[in-house]
């Protein structure tokens, strides 16, 4: 007795799988965006003709969201890629304690996101907090880090940062490590510098790499939530509410699933832009050696 | 350098360590505490006797991880086998949709997998979580077991063909002891995002016996229970850290491997 195992066949269960939880919510998400559905139609679905993305248009929530979630998105992934690849570059170097160095580095990134969001509540705490303690003992004045609407979005890149700059710094120091060691000898032998060595060899070699740790994080930062949701609940005066945060408010607290539908779609659609203007950067470049490209196409 | 890099990394929660344990009045004012008033565990009693305890939700977040990823993997092995067995452009095309799939802020599905949560009355459910879960897992696992099933030597599976091995017979006794560096570091990602995962939990259950460990910390940071309330969220950040601390001590070398090679074979 044999049975054929065809390769489709193996396939099935996991491809069903994935298409009850990631195709089929995207159709719903899409048709429901057509449709009124909230407390006013007893939460039956009713065709509205599109108003729900006129709504959208005109939205100030809507677009002061979107602008915050790119500005925390911009800024916390360009300041990833820069302390990732100076983390990177320090755990490359040999020395003494690189395994409990990495164990350390990894962990805030093993973390979950509701709970350093909790401990960083406490560190800005005003005026309890360590980091007004710090202010205070310096003879300043307790500060609002998370009461300032025109600067608490920095407080939550810096959260983020703090949680997500190792994965970078992991990915660019396999990418480090994929560089042969006698290329760098043979610039040393030119008499190149360390910063020389950086800019003609390692970044060069290394933009692959970065490329592909940027779509990476662009994508998981547009979807902001965890963060936002338990450190500052989109406080204060909703400065720091990203996309994700308003589309889980409208559902659960207005109970519009019509307008939440359109709210996630739209962010879907900028989310999905983004990616691919990182995709075109990264077939731009220059082609470098088969085996030290990362895998993507 | 490494110093630097070593407190930038451990002190936030060297200080959560910290804050846990002394009282609040050490907390407000660290000068004006007598000797014998400034160390407590208090914060952690509270934590623990709190109804449910703090270790019932550490114990859901474990059980719900360890199911899903055992799920995880039973689907992502046949999968990636069967993937690494297609040719050309479908094998081509599939890895692309699942890369796409790997980087899709899970965030974004909530709505309606609530609504399919209604309709299948899995709500309040712990282990149907695993469901979702083993799903949003899966792009990244095939990813992973394809790289490896396509760096073994195919000379192997021929000779245990030959042998008249079926196909799980030879993934049993050849193929996936050989794979077992990727099985380990694919399970432990695996088992970090299921037990990290927070906006499906969230929606999927409410009632307070049942929560994992992210809505779980959510929750108490939204109480008011406790009047100088640091002490304890400091504590809850602690006993919330300390198995990844654990996880991440042991199996540095897996976790990392498996997060590169995701990136990089995808």
């Amino acid at each position: 007795m044999t049975r054929s195992w065809r390769p489709s066949l193996l396939m099935l269960p996991a491809l069903a799988l994935l298409a009850v939880v990631f195709l089929w919510p995207l159709l719903q998400v899409a048709w429901l965006s057509s449709q009124a559905s909230s407390v006013l139609t007893g939460l039956t679905p009713v065709a509205n003709n599109g108003a729900n993305w006129q709504r959208l248009l005109a939205d100030g929530r809507f677009w002061s969201d979107a602008r915050f979630t790119l500005r925390f998105a911009l800024v916390s992934v360009a300041l990833e890629l820069l302390l990732g690849l100076g983390m990177a570059l320090l755990m490359h170097r040999p020395g003494q304690g690189r395994g409990l160095l990495r164990a350390a580095v990894l962990l805030p990134w093993a973390l979950p996101g509701t709970v350093l969001a909790l401990g960083w509540r406490w560190i800005f705490n005003d005026p309890y907090g360590p980091l007004n303690t710090l202010i205070q003992s310096l003879g300043g004045q307790p500060y609002g880090f998370l009461a300032t609407p025109s600067t608490t979005w920095l407080f939550v890149v810096l959260a983020d940062v703090w949680k997500s700059t190792p994965f970078v710094a992991l990915l660019l120091l396999a990418g480090l490590q994929s560089i042969p060691a006698e290329l760098e000898e043979c610039l040393r032998l030119e008499g190149a510098g360390g910063l020389q060595i950086l800019r003609r060899l390692t970044l060069p070699l290394l933009t692959p790499w970065i490329t592909l740790a940027m779509i990476f994080r662009l994508a998981q930062a547009l979807g902001l939530f965890d963060l936002v949701q338990v450190l500052t609940r989109g406080g204060p005066a909703g400065s720091t509410e990203s996309l994700a945060l308003y589309a889980y408010l409208q559902a659960m607290r207005f109970l519009d699933f019509g307008y939440t539908a359109t709210v996630v779609l739209a962010t879907f659609l900028l989310l999905a832009l983004l990616t691919l203007l990182g995709l075109a950067m990264l077939r731009r470049r220059p082609g470098q050696p088969a085996s030290q490209e990362p895998g993507l196409p | 350098m490494r110093m630097l890099l070593l407190l930038w990394s451990l002190g936030p929660l060297l200080w959560q360590l910290y804050s846990s344990l002394i009282t609040p009045e050490a907390l407000v004012d660290p000068q004006a505490v007598p000797a014998g008033a400034f160390w407590t565990l208090t914060n952690y009693q509270q934590l623990l006797q709190a109804d449910p305890p703090f270790w019932q939700y550490l114990l859901n977040s474990t059980l719900l991880g360890t199911l899903s990823t055992a799920l995880t993997l039973a689907l992502a092995v046949p999968c990636a086998y069967g993937l690494q067995r297609q040719r050309g452009r479908l094998r081509w095309g599939a890895t692309l949709l699942l890369l796409g799939a790997a980087i899709f802020p899970t965030v974004l599905l909530f709505l309606p997998l609530l609504q399919l949560a209604r309709a299948l009355g899995l709500g309040n459910h712990l282990l149907a979580l695993a469901l979702p879960y083993a799903a949003l897992n899966l792009p990244l696992a095939v990813l992973l077991l394809r790289a490896a099933f396509a760096a073994l030597p195919p000379e192997l599976e021929d000779a245990a063909l030959l042998e008249g091995l079926d196909l799980p017979a030879r993934l049993r006794h050849v193929l996936l002891p050989l794979l077992a560096p990727t099985l380990g570091s694919t399970a432990i990602l695996v088992f970090l995002f299921s037990w990290n995962e927070y906006p499906i939990a969230l929606t999927w259950l409410s009632r307070p016996e049942l929560l994992t460990l992210p809505p779980a910390i959510a929750r108490i940071a939204g109480s008011s229970l406790f009047t100088v309330p640091y002490g304890a969220f400091a504590a809850a950040t602690v006993l919330g850290s300390l198995p990844l601390l654990l996880i991440v001590l042991v199996f540095q070398r897996s976790i990392i491997s498996g997060l590169t090679q995701g990136a990089v074979k995808g």
